[in-house]
């Protein structure tokens, strides 16, 4: 494919404004020990205090400090959404590649098992499977991965179906490349841009679904998450203290959203050409 | 005309649902009785009891029986018995079901709608200031993520403003009747119905603005406008009517994303729908009604999914000709 992801995304301002975003919370959370002076987990006795110089955000109802919560909030956020989405992203390569190369029945059946698996709500699975198994971080990265692969198999297998038939592949295949060559050498290279338009996808569900679970209070509750922030906040609303506790949580999972939303969104047009050359916000 | 293939995808995607929710519980380590019943049923148990339970879900016989045993009962509407409420599961769930239905079908309407129009209006001034406004705002809107809405609506009009109901489906203790009923439900759901909306506003709008981009491309636009066609006409009745149709595709899959939603959105505002009861059940570990709650969302929302399928031939002929 002829398409320069790279400056696709330059060249429009949702594009950079997402990129932006997500490289600022990127560098949150691998400079989350430098820029705070608490330990998120210690607990102290001075609990529900105000903001002050020593605790920027005041501390939280067990005497946590909110600014470092919050700051390592944002590992846990893009550990779990980048694990996530790499993961699925390599099933679902796994999937679409070899269904779109081996055809026949092999792909009539990996297809009907997408398609069941794209009208089942994945949100309740994941409800269902945490409430039995509590997930620890590697395992919660597991599931969802497990889950959420399937439509990108489909977009995956189309592409793949049409460079297939390119002359260059046709040609390797004269030379007695086997599939797996092909498969590795040809199709997955040209596949590049909507790779990364899936990985951006999946990982943007996987920091969603993260929140949400934590929210619910399912899940690890050493992990320190934004979700689960914003479930302790609620407890306290008749407070002010959603100013400094609820607030700042909330918009640092809508930004890490938002910013994924607008690079997906710059990306897009490498999925639908018919929405090339538009005059992108 | 229902291809074949849809059959066969929704009959899978039925048959992973039941394995999904009779697997699960016996595979996890321990007493199969205590993954099946929670916590509640623990305590309650006596010999007795217990041998009922062992003998209706056949536990002590080989798995493709017990299988057997569980599809038997589903059928007789049976989903099990919720210790913790001491009531059939399906009862405890019909309890809490029609105000998540209530919230949970306004929002789906009204955010579909207001997608639509929305969709159309940008798209038609594609490229121009408001179309840009629009795009930016809805696609940030769509970042928030729809619990973190809910509390931001209620802060600001439950506890800074004071004018919305911090919680409930109705004022308790009120005996309201007629009228008054009436509008005390539809305030108390006006935040949750609020946040859910505003949440799944965008799906909507992209969809159709997308769509509306390539369909003012087309010939038949521009035979429209050279017949001397309104504006308004063409806007609606010739580009949006063709714009709306992929949305009527997404319905389902929407759905489930806001059933999904309604359970976190319920509670924030502790509306009494089936979010609360999940939630509750996930406290107390009460797995038939989690069990309940999740063959239920699945199988509705496939339903939907397939209804959808059904009729969509129906609305646009064109994709009858597609297989």
């Amino acid at each position: 494919m002829h398409i320069d992801l790279k400056k696709e995304i330059e060249q429009s301002h949702t594009g950079k404004t997402g990129l932006v975003i997500l490289l600022l919370i990127i560098a949150i959370a691998v400079l989350a020990p430098l820029l705070s002076r608490y330990d998120p987990n210690q607990q102290t006795a001075t609990s529900l205090l105000s903001p002050s110089y020593s605790h920027w955000l005041g501390t939280n109802h067990v005497g946590q400090d909110i600014w470092s919560q919050l700051l390592y909030g944002a590992r846990t956020s893009l550990l779990v959404g980048f694990g996530v989405g790499i993961l699925s992203l390599m099933l679902s390569i796994l999937c679409g590649v070899s269904a779109a190369l081996i055809g026949g029945l092999y792909d009539k059946i990996v297809m009907r098992i997408v398609d069941a698996f794209i009208v089942i709500p994945m949100v309740v699975v994941v409800l269902l499977v945490a409430a039995y198994i509590r997930p620890d971080l590697p395992v919660l990265i597991l599931l969802l991965a497990a889950l959420s692969w399937q439509g990108g198999a489909r977009v995956i297998r189309a592409q793949s179906l049409s460079l297939k038939e390119r002359g260059h592949v046709n040609a390797s295949r004269t030379f007695g490349a086997s599939r797996l060559y092909i498969a590795r050498r040809h199709i997955v290279p040209d596949l590049g841009p909507i790779l990364l338009v899936e990985l951006i996808y999946g990982v943007r569900r996987a920091v969603f679904i993260e929140a949400g679970l934590a929210f619910l209070g399912i899940g690890d509750p050493m992990l320190v998450s934004w979700g689960m922030m914003m479930r302790d906040a609620m407890k306290f609303s008749y407070l002010n203290v959603w100013q400094w506790w609820l607030v700042p949580a909330g918009v640092a999972l809508s930004l890490t959203i938002i910013g994924l939303t607008f690079i997906s969104h710059a990306a897009e047009s490498v999925l639908d050409p018919r929405l090339r050359g538009e005059a992108v916000a | 005309m229902l291809s074949k293939r849809s059959v066969i995808t929704y009959a899978i995607a039925f048959v992973l649902i039941l394995l999904l929710n009779f697997l699960l519980p016996r595979m996890m380590p321990g007493d199969p009785l205590m993954a099946i019943y929670g916590d509640e049923a623990m305590i309650a148990m006596t010999p007795d009891l217990k041998a009922s339970l062992v003998e209706r879900f056949a536990l002590d016989r080989s798995l493709w029986q017990q299988f057997g045993a569980y599809i038997a009962t589903l059928f007789r509407g049976d989903m099990g018995y919720s210790y913790y409420y001491n009531a059939p599961v399906f009862k405890v769930i019909l309890g809490s079901l029609p105000w998540t239905l209530l919230v949970v079908g306004t929002s789906l309407v009204l955010s579909t709608l207001l997608g639509i129009v929305l969709g159309i209006e940008s798209g038609w001034r594609r490229g121009s200031k408001t179309d840009r406004a629009m795009l930016a705002g809805l696609m940030s809107l769509n970042g928030f993520p729809d619990f973190f809405l809910g509390l931001v609506l209620l802060i600001v009009f439950g506890v800074l403003l004071g004018i919305a109901p911090l919680s409930g489906a109705l004022t308790p203790y009120a005996g309201l009747s007629g009228l008054a009923l009436i509008l005390d439900i539809l305030k108390h759901m006006a935040l949750p119905v609020a946040a859910l909306t505003l949440a799944h506003l965008a799906g909507g709008y992209l969809l159709t603005r997308n769509t509306m981009i390539t369909v003012l491309k087309a010939p038949f636009m521009l035979t429209a406008r050279a017949k001397g066609l309104s504006q308004k006409v063409l806007k609606y009745r010739h580009a949006g009517r063709n714009s709306m149709l992929p949305v009527l595709t997404m319905t389902g899959i929407w759905l489930g994303r806001v059933v999904t939603g309604a359970l976190f959105v319920e509670l924030v505002f502790a509306y009494p729908g089936v979010g609360q009861l999940t939630y509750q059940a996930l406290l107390s570990r009460d797995y038939p009604v989690i069990q309940g709650v999740f063959l239920m969302v699945a199988i509705s929302v496939l339903v939907v999914n397939f209804a959808v399928d059904l009729l969509y031939p129906k609305l646009d002929p064109r994709v009858s000709y597609a297989y």
